[in-house]
């Protein structure tokens, strides 16, 4: 699962609201490079979460070798004109941590109910279950 | 060619397959809709010569038929394999260009907003097209052979040819080519002539006498029949009925089924409908050669390292990405995942792979060397992102957010060979018994099944919501006899029906591939209205596609040798879990991955 991917998923427990952003716990975790495409990540960001992303970032960067580079500590994604000035080295910050770490196994919790959701293989377990719905 | 001012006009001749027949438009349109190509204002369609045997031929207004109608499926055998596309000839060179290098290299790789100002290689955009069989440049055409050759005389390619200004490289913009290999110039170019006679067979003799017709273009180059670095060919063109065989066939068969040398004289005698001359374009890489193979065999799914009964097959797939207009760098999201076989198809052709599933099982695949992951890795793509997700509870697993997706490409579980399921308790009053705190983790969440007329209307809004505006979604919808088009698909205000294409199954049984686009934004505060208003026809159309389980088998049972084939099946069935049995002890495993292929869709490599 990429942090691109962490940045939409949400918790709704029984209709509980304040389930977003999840928080990542960490067992294992991968980092695979990837070429720059600027064009989708421009076209990407006005949808990001960005203090989401930050928080996200925070939290698995001390288990990433080498360790993930510090992405700005304030960014309004919403502005397309601002996105285009945007410097190269940002970009490729911004690239590495939406699309190149991969959490292979842990969990996401729902910050308001503790609910742990699973990640396993890459691939995180958000069905609800029938006493949650 | 009357309708065409031949000297102003650029003529491309496009021959289709013979199979998917009521997808060719559909395909053809939105290829060059993704590029920026209008018909009416950049292209015309022109009519076939005798063309008033074939209505969906005659120019632009007749070319597009979006909606297919059960009977469409009868008309489709009389439809003819060519479409003739006309350019003005100002615009080639200048806003198109025809350039025969690799037609893989995204020269004219199209953007998103009112089509890219870099010039646009047609042969790229037309090789993207999975149904396109061969593309040429049109010299001439008639009803006969002789209208064919005065054709030519009366237009000017010939002289075009002559001055060679096919042999002019075209800068276009972001090409990687460079221009260091040298061009051969006219008159040391090698040449042939390829006669290709639809349905029939005709003597070396007798094609040569084809070729000896059109002597008067008198190329300087030598004759080379392999490899050579101009083409041309003669198309003979005949009635062919629904197989792909000729209406009228030029031999009889004998006794044994195959063709015999005996010629029908009065067949043989008819007039053709219509014959062709031009210059074959892409280089011999475009479209398919003549034994009905490209270079899609490359994707088939007999080389996938993870199968399943639900994979489809790779040459829908590759369609319906391009009823999707999928691009390189789309967002491309599949909410029924299953095997991921439509969603590589759309990472094949450049798109960031999104795709969800409620079950596990197949998320995950058989193995760590068996999984949606693992057939990505075989074609060297980024690997998808994956989420086990329940799409009739989107919003409840996803954060709102702004349009998302460029494209939405899904073969939804309509309960034949997969049923659908969605997540809540199975009991019957949806009350659910609490879970234990500590055994939440290993709890497997029950779910129960989801009615396809929900499946399809949760689909639509979801797509309403998350697709950019002009997005597209494509899906594919299993129609049995009584389903009308026209009423009993799915709507959504904010979507917009852009083709419907048939494919029939079984006698009873066929399905649709629908795209639709997004034309109107989504509005959270009309959410039940709009999951309302899915069905036109309210239950009725629901219920058509609700039970084609139940209904199939119901058909079958009324079939004669019904009792007979069931019990042939089970012996099958017993045999081939002993052999399975059997072969595990053995210690050979791959028994058991085979006889799942069987189950697959795949026609690859038949034509």
């Amino acid at each position: 699962m990429r942090l691109l991917t962490h940045n939409f998923l949400r918790s709704n427990v029984k209709g509980t609201e304040n389930g977003y952003p999840l928080n990542i716990e960490v067992t294992t975790i991968n980092c695979e490079d990837s070429p720059l495409d600027k064009s989708f990540l421009l076209n990407l960001l006005p949808k990001v979460n960005y203090p989401a992303l930050r928080t996200a970032v925070q939290q698995i960067s001390q288990h990433c070798v080498p360790p993930l580079k510090e992405i700005p500590e304030q960014l309004d994604v919403s502005d397309k004109e601002s996105n285009q000035n945007l410097d190269h080295e940002t970009l490729k910050n911004l690239h590495r941590v939406l699309f190149d770490v991969y959490l292979i196994e842990g969990w996401l919790v729902c910050p308001d109910t503790g609910r742990k959701f699973p990640v396993k293989d890459g691939i995180p377990n958000m069905i609800l279950h029938e006493d949650e719905i | 060619m009357s309708n065409a001012n031949s000297s102003e006009s650029y003529l491309l001749l496009v021959e289709f397959v013979h199979k998917h027949l009521d997808f060719h438009d559909a395909e053809l349109q939105s290829i060059l809709d993704m590029h920026g190509i209008v018909v009416g204002t950049d292209c015309h369609f022109l009519p076939l010569p005798n063309s008033d045997t074939d209505t969906t031929a005659d120019g632009d207004r007749g070319s597009f038929q979006n909606h297919s109608t059960t009977s469409k499926s009868k008309s489709n055998s009389n439809k003819r394999p060519f479409r003739i596309l006309s350019f003005a000839w100002k615009s080639i060179g200048s806003k198109y260009a025809v350039c025969d290098e690799d037609p893989d290299s995204d020269a004219a790789s199209p953007t998103r907003n009112g089509g890219s100002n870099d010039t646009v290689n047609l042969i790229t955009a037309l090789a993207r097209c999975t149904l396109v069989r061969s593309v040429m440049e049109l010299w001439g055409a008639g009803p006969s052979i002789d209208d064919c050759a005065t054709s030519i005389r009366m237009g000017s390619s010939l002289r075009r040819h002559r001055e060679g200004r096919h042999l002019r490289r075209r800068n276009i913009g972001n090409t990687k080519q460079n221009d260091s290999t040298p061009i051969k110039p006219y008159p040391e170019r090698t040449w042939k002539i390829t006669i290709h006679t639809l349905g029939s067979t005709y003597t070396r003799q007798e094609q040569n006498e084809m070729r000896s017709k059109f002597s008067f273009l008198q190329f300087p180059g030598p004759v080379q029949m392999k490899h050579p670095d101009d083409e041309y060919l003669f198309i003979r063109e005949v009635e062919l009925d629904a197989m792909g065989g000729a209406v009228y066939p030029r031999h009889c068969k004998g006794d044994d089924g195959k063709t015999k040398k005996e010629l029908i004289p009065e067949n043989d005698a008819r007039p053709p409908l219509a014959c062709y001359f031009g210059r074959v374009l892409g280089n011999g890489t475009l479209g398919r050669n003549w034994r009905g193979s490209n270079r899609l065999f490359r994707y088939s799914l007999k080389k996938r390292t993870y199968l399943g009964p639900t994979s489809m097959d790779s040459e829908l797939s590759l369609i319906m990405t391009n009823l999707a207009q999928v691009r390189k760098g789309s967002f491309a999201f599949d909410p029924f995942v299953g095997t991921g076989s439509i969603l590589l198809a759309a990472a094949l052709r450049g798109a960031r792979a999104f795709g969800t599933d409620i079950d596990l099982r197949v998320l995950r695949g058989r193995s760590s060397t068996e999984n949606i992951v693992s057939n990505f890795k075989q074609y060297d793509l980024p690997p998808p992102e994956l989420v086990r997700s329940d799409n009739s509870i989107y919003q409840r697993h996803f954060r709102k957010h702004l349009p998302l997706f460029d494209a939405i490409v899904t073969d939804p579980p309509y309960g034949i060979r997969a049923g659908a399921r969605k997540s809540g308790s199975r009991r019957g009053d949806g009350e659910a018994r609490p879970i234990a705190e500590e055994f939440r983790y290993d709890h497997v969440a029950q779910t129960r099944p989801y009615a396809v007329s929900d499946v399809m209307a949760d689909l639509l809004n979801v797509a309403a919501m998350t697709l950019v505006m002009g997005g597209r979604l494509t899906y594919v919808i299993p129609s049995m006899l009584d389903f009308d088009a026209e009423e009993d698909l799915p709507r959504h205000d904010c979507l917009r029906v852009v083709s419907v294409c048939y494919q029939p199954l079984q006698t009873e049984l066929g399905r649709r591939t629908v795209t639709m686009e997004k034309v109107k934004d989504y509005d959270e505060r009309r959410r039940e209205e709009y999951l309302e208003g899915t069905w036109v026809n309210g239950p009725q159309s629901a219920e058509k596609v609700a039970n084609i389980r139940e209904r199939l088998m119901e058909a079958a049972r009324k079939k004669p040798g019904y009792e007979e084939k069931a019990a042939w099946r089970k012996q099958k069935r017993k045999e081939t879990k002993e052999a399975k049995k059997r072969a595990k002890l053995e210690g050979v495993g791959r028994v058991a991955v085979d006889s799942e292929c069987r189950h697959a869709n795949d026609d690859d490599g038949r034509d």
